[in-house]
């Protein structure tokens, strides 16, 4: 619960900042470029403090707060849902890592084999077809296909220059 | 007219225009089913083929393939939390939700039988309004189409969450997406706002990667906390036998899926607002469709009305966008921007020919649609067992698949590694939002309205100054937007609040 409060509370002082960033931008802006941002970020400025006050001051009673959206699930103990959040965005900023370093032509196969060999800890058959499959079809449908120009990694720039 | 509306089917029905009209219906099929890979991309890249083909073939080619898109791109909704199109991630909210309590064939059978109810009122209102549509749109100038926008988002926003406090949230999010819309190039004097001098940012920020970024890395980091398959521990079973009892579903809901139908309709026949807003209105309205607050916390839990509207609203609007453009030549999309390029390849002139020299080829548009619905929900309803079966795979292989269909998909709408960034940082702020409490449907909503918003609001003050706002239809609809904003309240008040225990 106490984190969930300061998480809620810092959630809204990083927006109530972006707000207060967009209006002083808005200030070295022309009056019409200016005044949707400023009719925007204002009020947003001013939900976002109150919300703030809120979360600092005001416990949540029962359902109140809650949204019309879906629900992290709650069946698995704290400690390790955090380690297993910080796992999967882990891989995710890796995966870009590797888009960006050797293009999507070769991170694609190479993201797939280690996240079912590494994390999923999968057979070799089962990896290896599934490595396969999704070569062929990153390459078969959107190389061949619909020639999607895929950007060349940065490595292949150095190794060439 | 009647003459005319036999004959458009018969022009359908020919082998040719058929055969050319399920190549159509396969390639939208598939097109749906990939996150990414949008309808309008799609339209733009097949233009060229149509060349060749008669004004009837390439209208049943070019809208078999555009008016499955939708249908289709509800199932990857559905399955994996991933959202198929722009114009079907609102499915995601409760379909999804379905699926993850192992009835993901109910949701599927809701979604797709939704879809073509939807598409059938799309199609009849089509075939109806073109000779009565012209004062309707003519009534809606720029000040009506801003306060439109005003009303979207006051009722998503309000209807977001439960309570005083969710209200509160519901429009931060709201206002947060329209600050994101705000991002790039202004429209009128061409000065750079928050772009921090990248060129990336000039031309704002792209709804793909946006919409996959902010549904797809939540429902996958809660799919990996989770550790096991979408459909949790639940028995394999046969996943798909409750598709059945999502069709009876639809027509359990009759109303709200006409309603929604309508709905999608009458925006997408409004120029400029698309299908992005039409699946929001809708699902605001089916959670307005609740009794009480008990049945409201539902929604975004399973509720099968979660799925019926947006579906029925997303397909719907299709038929509704083709009425101005195809009476006025104003197209209502993007997608029926594209389509009017095919118009104009095919050497027709949209406008008031379209209901007199070519009225049985306006006729044949509006069979096209039926049938090649038909046709993909039939297929789907078919495939359904298999498919349903997806949510039972076990979450370690789904994983880097849907991981590598999200981040191609995301970088297919600009062949950019900026979109690859934007999706990440939208997935952690989808990712903060849903653990914050914040309902993501406003900031989408927000995001999509943010420039039709602002273009309508500075196109009324320069035009009319302030006097815009005592314009009849204005004034009606902010009265709506009042009502809109207290309604909820006033019922809270009246049903004594929330209830539960402390979270």
């Amino acid at each position: 619960m106490k984190s969930t409060f300061s998480l809620r509370f810092f959630f809204s002082l990083a927006v109530a900042i972006m707000a207060g960033y967009a209006l002083y931008a808005s200030l070295h802006w022309p009056f019409k470029t200016a005044l949707f941002p400023r009719v925007i970020a204002f009020p947003l400025l001013v939900l976002c403090v109150i919300e703030m006050v809120l979360s600092l001051v005001v416990a949540e009673k029962g359902r109140e707060g809650h949204a019309v959206d879906f629900e992290m699930t709650t069946d698995v103990e704290p400690q390790i849902a955090r380690k297993r959040t910080v796992a999967i965005f882990s891989w995710t900023i890796g995966f870009l890592a590797l888009i960006v370093g050797v293009g999507f032509p070769i991170a694609v196969p190479l993201f797939v084999f280690l996240y079912l060999k590494v994390a999923g800890k999968e057979r070799w058959g089962l990896t290896l077809l599934l490595t396969a499959f999704s070569w062929l079809f990153m390459e078969g449908l959107f190389d061949w296909l619909l020639h999607i120009p895929f950007a060349a990694g940065w490595l292949s720039f150095l190794w060439s220059s | 007219m009647l003459d005319a509306f036999f004959q458009g089917f018969v022009l359908v029905l020919h082998w040719q225009t058929f055969l050319i009209m399920l190549l159509g219906v396969f390639l939208g099929f598939w097109v749906g089913l990939l996150p990414g890979l949008g309808g309008s991309t799609t339209l733009a890249l097949m233009l060229p083929f149509i060349y060749k083909m008669t004004p009837v073939e390439a209208f049943a080619f070019l809208l078999g393939m555009h008016s499955v898109v939708s249908t289709t791109g509800d199932i990857t909704s559905v399955l994996f939390g991933v959202p198929g199109e722009g114009t079907s991630a609102a499915t995601i909210l409760d379909g999804h939700a379905m699926a993850k309590k192992g009835e993901a064939g109910r949701a599927l059978g809701a979604a797709l039988m939704s879809s073509l109810v939807g598409a059938l009122v799309g199609a009849f209102a089509l075939a109806l309004a073109i000779p009565v549509v012209r004062p309707l749109v003519l009534t809606f100038g720029a000040p009506e189409l801003f306060m439109l926008a005003v009303v979207g988002i006051a009722f998503i926003s309000s209807l977001s969450g439960q309570g005083g406090r969710a209200m509160l949230r519901g429009f931060l999010a709201g206002l947060l997406g329209l600050l994101f819309a705000m991002v790039g190039q202004d429209p009128q004097a061409g000065v750079q706002r928050f772009t921090f001098s990248q060129l990336y940012l000039w031309g704002g920020l792209d709804l793909v990667p946006v919409l996959v970024g902010l549904f797809a890395i939540p429902e996958l980091v809660d799919l990996a906390v989770r550790g096991t398959s979408i459909a949790g521990e639940l028995p394999a079973g046969n996943l798909g036998r409750g598709a059945w009892e999502g069709v009876k579903d639809t027509f359990r809901h009759f109303w709200l899926t006409i309603r929604c139908s309508l709905v999608g309709t009458f925006i997408g026949i409004l120029p400029g607002l698309g299908g992005g807003v039409a699946q929001w209105i809708a699902y605001g309205h089916s959670v307005q469709a609740a009794r009480d607050s008990t049945e409201r916390e539902g929604f975004g839990k399973g509720d099968v009305r979660g799925v019926l509207g947006p579906g029925a609203a997303n397909n719907s609007k299709e038929g509704g966008a083709l009425i101005p453009t195809i009476a006025f030549g104003v197209p209502g999309s993007s997608a029926m921007a594209i389509l009017l390029g095919a118009f104009y390849l095919q050497g027709i002139m949209p406008g008031p020919e379209m209901l007199d020299k070519y009225l049985t080829l306006t006729f044949s548009m509006v069979w096209t649609m039926v049938i090649a619905n038909v046709i993909t929900v039939a297929a789907s309803l078919f495939l359904l067992n298999q498919l349903a079966k997806l949510t039972t795979v076990r979450g370690s292989l789904l994983i880097p698949l849907v991981l590598f269909l999200a981040f191609i998909g995301a970088y297919t709408s600009n062949n950019s590694l900026g979109d690859l960034i934007v999706f990440l940082c939208f997935g952690l702020l989808g990712y903060l939002m849903i653990r914050c409490g914040w309902p993501r449907s406003p900031l989408v909503l927000g995001f999509v309205l943010g420039k039709i918003a602002e273009n309508n609001f500075y196109i009324s003050t320069t035009r009319y100054g302030s006097a815009w706002l005592l314009r009849p239809v204005v004034m009606i609809l902010v009265l709506v937007t009042a009502v809109v904003v207290v309604y909820p309240l006033l019922r809270l008040r009246r049903e004594g609040g929330p209830s539960g225990d402390v979270t």
